[in-house]
């Protein structure tokens, strides 16, 4: 479970001090997929960058079964990283001189995790295994930024505009193979994005605007990435 | 356009190295000219001896730190060519994708000449200072007649304005080459990859396979971190063994010119390793590697470069001196012989490892610093 409470975030100094995140609290359950849904500038990849841990938290808190994460010194918060979370980011960030299998390795190692080939095979990559990012087209290399973050077993899992960057027919194949990850695997699942047919496929869809929660909609209808539309 | 005279600027290790180059260039071959001025008022063999000898030093000394300096500016400069082409893709793509051809957006960096030109002019004003001194000293037994320092413009135009001139020529020379490449592949930031990978049947870590192949995309920096070791190794030693062979002044110029080089060129590979790593150590960080395992896959893989780096300069300085003593200045009388110095090499290793380790570890620390907020922002 993950409790936040009375987020607040803000940037600038004097007259350009503007909040990014203005008294945020939500519960996230644990093996839920939420969508946070906004335009730009709403406050939602600050609201997942302070949540993750991956940037400071000025005022409220976030609790992840209990264990304060403003409270962590920034050792603590790398062995939290290394033992719970993931990410997956729009512009995949895949180390563009190692290989495919390699990439994956960067995930798997920090679980121990020695036996990551099935994964590889998972994704459709067996065959480019040894090929470099730039030797990938976009999706695939999305794809292997998907292996890297589940190679490494987390309990939650991270995701900012994951499909971002894809044409629709890859977008739609690797939103469907995230989601049904997440359904076999029963991590908790955070999703940033600005499309409102992708909040469709989540249990639950947290509305941001101006950094605010503007509103929580359970989800009732939940859609496959192939029934939603782009 | 894309290049501008601030970024020239940036390129302060070319400057201190020109700058060295120059100065001891110009001391010696304004001594050397002058030296030539007054041969016929040489008299006696022993002056005769000295004479031929002084004039062998100063060609040696030219060739050695003159030549040995602009090739690792040529290298050095190549390496910020290439490394301000990548950072800057995105920037130069979009002037290819409207049109610029390659010569045109390369000529901008005829402005990285001006680095060697200040680094050029700085150091021929210090060789102008250090000069009377240096004069004085090199003539201390009065062997030679007075001799009166004259200024050689032919000298300025050979050591300032032509480098700063072909500097900049090479430098638009080497970015067309550079630049030709697909726009496409400046816009989107594709980094090259040569050759296949290495099979990783074996059972190497990802640290492991970070760091070497950390070592493999960045040849340049092994190259400029063997050097830099390679300098802090010769220079410090040939200027303790040099107390029986040279003066004193001759002794301290090249352990400062050792120590500033050694420094300058550690400071910009190791700081281009982070800088050029820095998206794949935030990537390490947000998943949860703590600074001393990217410590230990981006900075230790050089560890074995500097310290090869010490015994090739340990080894150069020894047969430079030999040959020195024993064919340079063979016929010199009260030349003491030259043997290996084994307790100065070992006190240099000692400062070097301390010098060495102290900079990895306050770049590893650096490391820390990297805020991981910044590759979600891009």
């Amino acid at each position: 479970m993950i409790e936040i409470k009375n987020l607040t975030k803000n940037y600038g100094k004097g007259e350009s001090r503007f909040k990014a995140l203005d008294n945020v609290s939500v519960c996230i359950k644990d093996g839920e997929f939420v969508v946070i849904l906004g335009a730009s500038g709403s406050g939602k990849s600050t609201f997942l960058n302070v949540i993750s841990g991956l940037e400071t938290i000025d005022s409220g808190s976030v609790a992840y079964d209990g264990r304060q994460l403003e409270a962590m010194n920034e050792k603590e918060l790398t062995k939290f990283r290394r033992e719970n979370t993931a990410y997956i980011f729009q512009q995949y960030y895949l180390l563009p001189h190692l290989t495919v299998e390699k990439n994956i390795k960067l995930g798997a190692e920090l679980d121990n995790n020695k036996d990551f080939f099935p994964l590889i095979e998972a994704i459709g990559l067996a065959e480019k295994r040894k090929k470099f990012p730039a030797e990938l087209s976009g999706g695939e290399q999305q794809r292997v930024a998907i292996a890297r973050a589940l190679a490494k077993n987390p309990k939650v899992l991270f995701l900012d505009e994951p499909t971002g960057a894809l044409d629709e027919s890859t977008g739609r194949l690797v939103l469907d193979y995230i989601i049904q990850l997440q359904a076999n695997r029963g991590f908790t699942m955070i999703m940033v994005t600005h499309n409102a047919n992708i909040a469709e496929t989540a249990d639950r869809i947290i509305r941001m605007n101006s950094g605010k929660i503007v509103g929580i909609t359970e989800n009732t209808h939940k859609k496959t990435a192939y029934e939603i539309g782009w | 356009m894309i290049v501008s005279l601030k970024d020239s600027v940036k390129l302060f290790g070319i400057s201190i190295m020109t700058c060295c180059a120059v100065t001891v260039c110009n001391l010696f071959l304004n001594y050397y000219l002058d030296l030539a001025a007054v041969a016929h008022l040489i008299d006696n063999p022993a002056a005769q001896k000295f004479y031929d000898a002084q004039l062998m030093t100063a060609k040696v000394v030219c060739a050695v730190s003159g030549g040995c300096l602009a090739a690792t500016t040529v290298v050095m400069l190549f390496f910020y060519i290439k490394h301000y082409i990548d950072s800057h893709s995105r920037e130069i793509g979009v002037l290819k994708a409207l049109g610029y051809s390659d010569l045109k957006i390369a000529k901008g960096f005829f402005v990285f000449g001006a680095s060697v030109l200040v680094g050029c002019l700085a150091g021929c004003l210090l060789s102008f200072i250090l000069m009377p001194r240096f004069y004085e000293l090199q003539n201390a037994d009065g062997y030679l007649p007075d001799m009166a320092i004259r200024v050689h413009w032919t000298l300025l135009v050979f050591l300032v304005l032509l480098p700063a001139s072909v500097f900049g020529l090479i430098a638009v020379g080497y970015s067309v080459l550079k630049l030709n490449q697909p726009c496409v592949n400046l816009l989107k930031g594709i980094v090259k990859t040569k050759g296949k990978s290495r099979d990783s049947k074996d059972k190497k870590s990802f640290l492991e396979d970070m760091r070497s192949s950390t070592l493999r995309s960045r040849k340049t920096l092994v190259f400029f971190i063997v050097f830099s070791s390679f300098c802090f190794s010769s220079m410090i030693q040939m200027s303790a063994s040099m107390k029986d062979l040279a003066s004193n002044m001759m002794g301290l110029m090249i352990f400062i010119i050792g120590v500033v080089l050694a420094f300058t060129t550690l400071y910009i590979a190791v700081s281009s390793v982070i800088r050029s790593n820095q998206k794949n150590i935030t990537m390490m960080r947000v998943f949860g590697y703590d600074s001393a395992d990217c410590k230990r896959s981006v900075l230790d893989g050089y560890r074995p470069a500097a310290y090869i780096g010490f015994v090739l300069g340990s080894v150069y300085q020894y047969a430079l001196l030999k040959v020195m003593v024993s064919i340079v200045f063979a016929d010199i009388e009260g030349m003491p012989d030259y043997k290996f110095d084994f307790p100065i090499c070992f006190i240099t290793l000692g400062v070097f490892i301390v010098v060495y380790e102290g900079i990895m570890f306050a770049y590893g620390q650096s490391m820390k610093k990297i805020p991981l907020k910044q590759i979600m922002s891009e």
